[in-house]
């Protein structure tokens, strides 16, 4: 078989890093990863000076973006934002992922003026939404139409996040529709995921999960306006197979995406695992950018037992699933929250994912 | 187990016809979103770029 290629080892320059100004998020959403999401514990400057030292180098060179996470980054009011993102120089992307409600007039007039790039969280309908709730448990639909209808009035363009927590036909082309209307420009579905503090099961029927993929592939032929993350990366890989060039589709090597946690600390690969802590890897932490230049960490990376566990699972996918070229060997937190550690391979996540989407599109183009 | 590995290429090429328009189509809806060289101004920006879509908007070992 023709080998894959890509993939190998991870990078010691990220095209991004992920940053949280604060851990506190006003919503309580059902499926959450946090598990700090009730406290307010807010990311100091210096952390964003640390990290920023970098990051404007990077961007002399190549792009390069800062995630502004959370927490729920807006939590963490304008003028301590503003200070975070201040170090950074016109050079380096600014985005900040959202869950929409406490957007208004000043913030978007806060995004223009520093041209930063918003990316809304939710999940369809109203009744489709329900997973997404306050922190009294009432739901928070009403207050995220709200903050995107500042969005649109600013004229700011958005994309969307989507968590589907029951993928089955029907959802599909609803969801859609509910996205063309409400405007966004670029979409990412994700299945519901087993990680971090969410430990509600995620197995679905396959039959279902591919019905899913493939309505959606129908629903957004009808009026591809809308980039589907998902989508976009099936039909490319497809083309590539088609093309011969398959096996060169892939990132040379992993992108680390380190993810600066509030007090500095660095996580590698999977922001999902800041803030836990295991009895062989510790808090899974690469370092403190207080401590030492996040370059440094990058090329050094310490107390980190568990990335050369998950390298060795990315090779085994390599070795054994046929949807490697397309998948790349999955993300490391599905695999440790599943499996318990990161050298295994196949997950519910990478099933859902990976192996159904691409199904589901090839069942789309074969339906009679 | 070559084979098994090859699967999923081989039933890709197996409808080649049938994907063809939907690849178009495809390409066609890039073009119409500026998903061109040099347009930067969307929400994620210059998507001809595929690995370099920065963000949770690319494909590969992103988080969510
Ligand atoms: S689909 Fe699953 S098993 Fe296959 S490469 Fe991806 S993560 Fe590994």
């Amino acid at each position: 078989m023709a080998t894959v290629n890509g993939m190998r080892g991870v990078s010691r320059v990220p095209a991004y890093v992920v940053m949280q100004p604060t851990t506190l998020c006003n919503l309580d959403c059902v499926y959450c990863y946090l598990p700090l999401r009730a406290q307010d514990r807010r990311m100091p400057v210096e952390v964003a000076r640390a990290v920023a030292a970098d990051a404007n180098v990077w961007a002399a060179r190549d792009r390069f973006s800062v995630v502004w996470h959370g927490g729920e980054p807006l939590a963490a009011g304008r003028e301590h934002l503003g200070a975070l993102m201040a170090p950074f120089g016109p050079a380096v992307e600014q985005h900040v992922q959202t869950n929409a409600t406490l957007l208004d007039d000043a913030w978007c007039e806060f995004f223009a003026a520093r041209g930063v790039r918003v990316s809304v969280s939710v999940d369809g309908p109203e009744d489709l939404n329900g997973q997404r709730v306050s922190r009294a448990g009432r739901p928070a639909y009403a207050r995220i139409v709200q903050g995107i209808a500042a969005l649109r009035r600013h004229g700011q363009s958005f994309a969307a996040l989507c968590v589907v927590g029951d993928p089955r036909p029907g959802v599909a082309s609803r969801l859609y529709e509910y996205f063309l209307e409400l405007g966004c420009d670029t979409l990412g579905v994700n299945i519901e995921e087993r990680e971090g503090v969410n430990e509600r099961a995620n197995a679905h029927d396959p039959a279902a999960v591919r019905a899913f993929w493939s309505e959606l592939v129908a629903a957004w032929r009808a009026d591809p306006r809308i980039h589907v993350r998902e989508l976009e990366w099936s039909l490319r890989y497809v083309g590539a197979v088609l093309d011969g060039t398959s096996g060169d589709l892939l990132p040379r090597e992993l992108d680390p995406i380190p993810t600066v946690g509030h007090d500095g600390a660095v996580v590698l690969l999977s922001p999902e695992l800041a803030g836990f802590h295991d009895p062989v890897h510790g808090d899974f932490s690469s370092g403190n950018v207080l401590q030492a230049p996040l370059s440094e960490l990058l090329v050094a990376p310490r107390r980190t037992s568990w990335v050369p566990e998950f390298l060795a699972g990315v090779e085994a996918c390599r070795e054994t699933c046929p949807y490697f070229g397309f998948c790349g060997g999955g993300h490391a937190a599905n695999r440790y929250f599943e499996h318990g550690r990161f050298d295994g391979t196949e997950t519910e996540h990478c099933r859902n994912s990976k192996i159904h989407l691409l199904e589901g599109v090839l069942d789309h183009v074969r339906r009679p | 187990m070559s084979d098994a590995l090859d699967r999923v290429v081989d039933r890709i090429r197996d409808v080649r016809g049938e994907l063809a328009p939907l690849l178009e189509e495809a390409r066609l809806a890039r073009l119409a979103r500026s998903e061109v060289p040099g347009a930067d101004s969307s929400a994620v920006c210059a998507w001809n770029h595929f690995e370099n879509i920065p963000t949770f908007f690319n494909w590969n070992n992103r988080p969510r």
